[in-house]
């Protein structure tokens, strides 16, 4: 049996549905959290034993979509046939959710209504009579409050939603048999569907406080909304968690897991003592060594979470996206924009599909297209070990790569306003702001430990196994003979790499170790500190007593042979190139259009390019007084970055106007026949 | 006179909904903002203002709140 839950969007339907399941799925205080559909069976204790399946669904206001996810909504509930429907409404609009309700009536199918968030409004001391609204229905009401553990109604509302499957209920309002194609007896028909809605609220509902008066929250909204204060308070937010994570508690956290990883290691590898060098390498350094080094930064990555789970969850991620619009907006997207960046500090895949809630394609692509700028969960590692070994542990290493991922988003979306040959054209914004609401420390706690254990598979999956390869490939020439000290170069995963890093000469890192790490970075970001644990033997990079590197920072930055300013252009060349290839493979689905999704992978590689090219090259010129080795070819392959563009530019604003001059072919017969 | 020209506080009537957009006059309407309906400014910058409609509290930038007639 199937039970699906549908909707206004941030009426609880993900927190009901996790609560029911037993999942932890991405919740947040804003409309347009959930934006695909889920399933669950749902726990043995709600439904006798019986086998129930949870469908959640993105939010709604009505049958008929704005928004992408809006329309997988309208979709499921029309054609899916679910057995029973949930309505998840929230108490506190009652006003706008029952809009829904009443479509959803029509349907055919046996619906229940969840009056969620019932604690918000006996707090503000709404009275909503349920009985009266379930007569006015003809369906039942429930009232419910899906974030206690007792006493949420969860239960009953469950138990009378199975029973009422295969059943039918008469819907209390129907829609006229109207010309559908005609518009004025549309919006007629939805008009009396709302007079029918506002006669019902009159009835079941009584308000103390009325929703028009100014309160304290107004104030506070007021002033994050302020283009200038708004967007200080949004900047000094993201410092202080950045600060936090990766400078402050994440470290102390870290150093004191790289203590238990290093005796970790230190034993296996004492284990191993009477076993052949091969096996002792391949397991105590390759894997062990590679894999400890990415886990020993799961605590910055831990930390990080939970502050953005916090910020998600109080209702803040709306203003900051009212208050960022007007400077999104010029550059080409919309305020919109602003959630999968700041979802994307997280990771890059759900940040991109989040961008399904901006309604315009254009700004929808673009935002898919550069939302992974801005570095992601997995680029934490990486950010962390080059300012630890090259930049003694600075702040300002990680603070920079989001600032500047945040440039090169604008500097993206400005390019890409051009190349799409971008006319003025009506791009509105508007905005929910919810409720503020006290953020939930268990909810922070538990999206964080969700958040850990995937990155802890990740690590024992996907990094241990690149771990693994890239050891033996570097063990190994291609005769399968073991590479002598002294050899290295001829080693398989050498001979593959070096190619490679023949490119990147002009970039300040042209060594096969180097090109290595940043290949396999495609498979998963980790993998570049992985791989470069494993390739130079440096292992658990974090000490345990000082946030310094093991040996001294020095030790790392001698080995890799790496100036500071080749070590930021190497950086930098990680955070900006394409993300992961699971992250890509996301933006395909969500860009729907091959084009577009080269013409992002390009963009990302030029960018990455571009940006190491010019920090190694004026940054030598700056520190050394010379441009460093391969200024010439690098430019040239800047240079033909410049012409794609131009070019791609060109055809597209062709094309573009082809599109929209409608007189054209007009004038071109005219022209034949003259 | 339109939203961003409203007196803060004061629940006016909607008069007009002037888009030219079919699709989020609709959307508009969905949220409960239509002609003869009541909403209120909250507050209010030069290029936006945020605005109560039915029970819910909405942040309009200015085109849209440009095209939002009251009276």
């Amino acid at each position: 049996m199937r039970i699906a839950f549908a909707g206004n969007p941030n009426s609880g339907k993900t927190t009901m549905y996790n609560a029911l399941t037993g999942r932890s799925e991405k919740v947040g205080n804003w409309g347009g959290v959930t934006v695909g559909s889920k399933e669950y069976h749902i726990k043995k204790e709600y439904t006798g034993d019986r086998e129930v399946i949870a469908v959640d669904l993105p939010g709604a206001y009505s049958m008929s979509p704005f928004t992408p996810e809006e329309g997988i909504t309208s979709e499921y509930v029309r054609t899916a046939n679910p057995d029973a429907i949930v309505n998840i409404v929230d108490a506190s609009n009652l006003s706008r959710s029952l809009f829904f309700t009443t479509q959803l009536l029509e349907l055919g199918i046996p619906v229940v209504v969840a009056l969620n968030k019932s604690d918000i409004t006996s707090k503000e001391e709404t009275e909503i009579d349920a009985d009266k609204l379930a007569e006015k229905l003809n369906c039942p009401v429930y009232k419910t409050v899906s974030i206690e553990d007792k006493n949420n109604g969860l239960k009953e509302m469950i138990e009378k939603a199975i029973s009422l499957a295969g059943t039918m209920q008469k819907a209390p309002y129907m829609q006229a048999d109207i010309d559908l194609h005609d518009k004025n007896a549309v919006d007629a028909e939805d008009r009396k569907r709302y007079d029918f809605v506002n006669k019902i609220v009159a009835e079941v509902e009584k308000r103390k406080v009325l929703s028009a008066e100014t309160t304290k929250h107004d104030k506070i909204d007021a002033v994050l909304t302020n283009p200038i204060a708004g967007i200080l308070v949004f900047a000094l937010v993201m410092w202080f968690v950045f600060w936090v994570s990766q400078a402050w508690l994440g470290p102390m956290i870290a150093d004191w897991l790289v203590g238990y990883i290093e005796s970790f290691q230190g034993w296996v590898a004492g284990q191993l003592e009477n076993s052949p060098a091969i096996v002792s390498a391949l397991l105590a350094d390759g894997i062990v060594g590679g894999v400890g080094a990415v886990v020993g930064f799961l605590p910055l990555v831990m930390v990080m979470y939970f502050l953005i789970a916090l910020l998600e969850d109080c209702g803040y991620m709306a203003r900051v996206s009212a208050v960022m619009d007007p400077i999104f907006k010029r550059v080409g997207l919309s305020g919109k924009s602003v959630i999968p960046v700041v979802i994307g500090t997280g990771c890059g895949i759900p940040a991109i599909m989040a961008c399904r809630t901006i309604r315009d394609e254009r700004e929808r692509r673009a935002t898919t297209m550069l939302t992974t700028f801005i570095p992601c969960g997995a680029k934490i590692p990486v950010i962390a070990l080059f300012a630890g070994a090259f930049f003694a542990g600075a702040s300002w290493v990680s603070t920079l790569s989001y600032f500047f991922g945040l440039v090169l988003i604008f500097l993206g979306a400005l390019l890409i306003k051009a190349i799409t040959g971008y006319k003025y054209r009506k791009s509105f914004f508007i905005m929910e702001l919810p409720k503020w609401k006290t953020p939930s420390l268990k909810f922070a706690f538990r999206s964080m430990m969700e958040r850990a254990r995937a990155y802890i598979i990740k690590a024992a999956t996907i990094i241990l196994v690149c771990n693994t390869v890239v050891q033996v490939m570097q063990t190994f020439d291609w005769h399968f003979h073991v590479v002598e000290e002294g050899a290295e170069s001829t080693s398989i995963l050498a001979s593959i790499a070096t190619p490679f890093a023949v490119l990147l000469i002009p970039l300040g890192f042209g060594v096969w170790q180097l090109a290595a790490a940043a290949i396999t970075g495609f498979i998963a970001k980790e993998n570049v500190v992985g791989t470069l644990a494993v390739v130079y033997g440096l292992t658990a990079f974090i000490d345990v007593d000082e946030l310094e590197m093991v040996g001294g920072a020095n030790t790392v930055a001698m080995t890799m042979g790496l100036t500071s300013v080749t070590a930021l252009a190497y950086l930098f060349f990680n955070l900006y190139t394409p993300p992961c290839f699971a992250a890509i493979g996301a933006m395909n689905s969500e860009m729907k259009s091959k084009g577009w999704l080269w013409g992002a992978i390009g963009l990302q590689l030029s960018t990455g390019y571009t940006v190491a090219f010019l920090i190694n090259q004026f940054g030598t010129l700056f520190t050394e007084g010379h441009f460093a080795a391969g200024f010439v070819p690098g430019l040239i392959a800047v240079a033909c970055f410049v012409v794609a563009i131009v070019l791609i530019g060109k055809r597209v604003r062709a094309h573009f106007d082809e599109q929209y001059d409608l007189h054209r072919k007009l004038k071109k017969t005219e022209g034949a026949t003259a | 006179m339109t939203l961003l020209e409203a007196e803060t506080g004061k629940t006016y009537k909607v008069k007009e909904i002037a888009t030219d957009d079919e699709d989020m006059n609709a959307f508009l309407f969905r949220l409960g903002c239509y002609e003869g309906e009541p909403i209120t400014v909250v507050s209010k910058k030069k290029n936006s203002c945020i605005a109560v409609i039915k029970d819910g509290r909405y942040n309009l930038d200015k085109m849209l709140s440009d095209a939002i007639v009251i009276e």
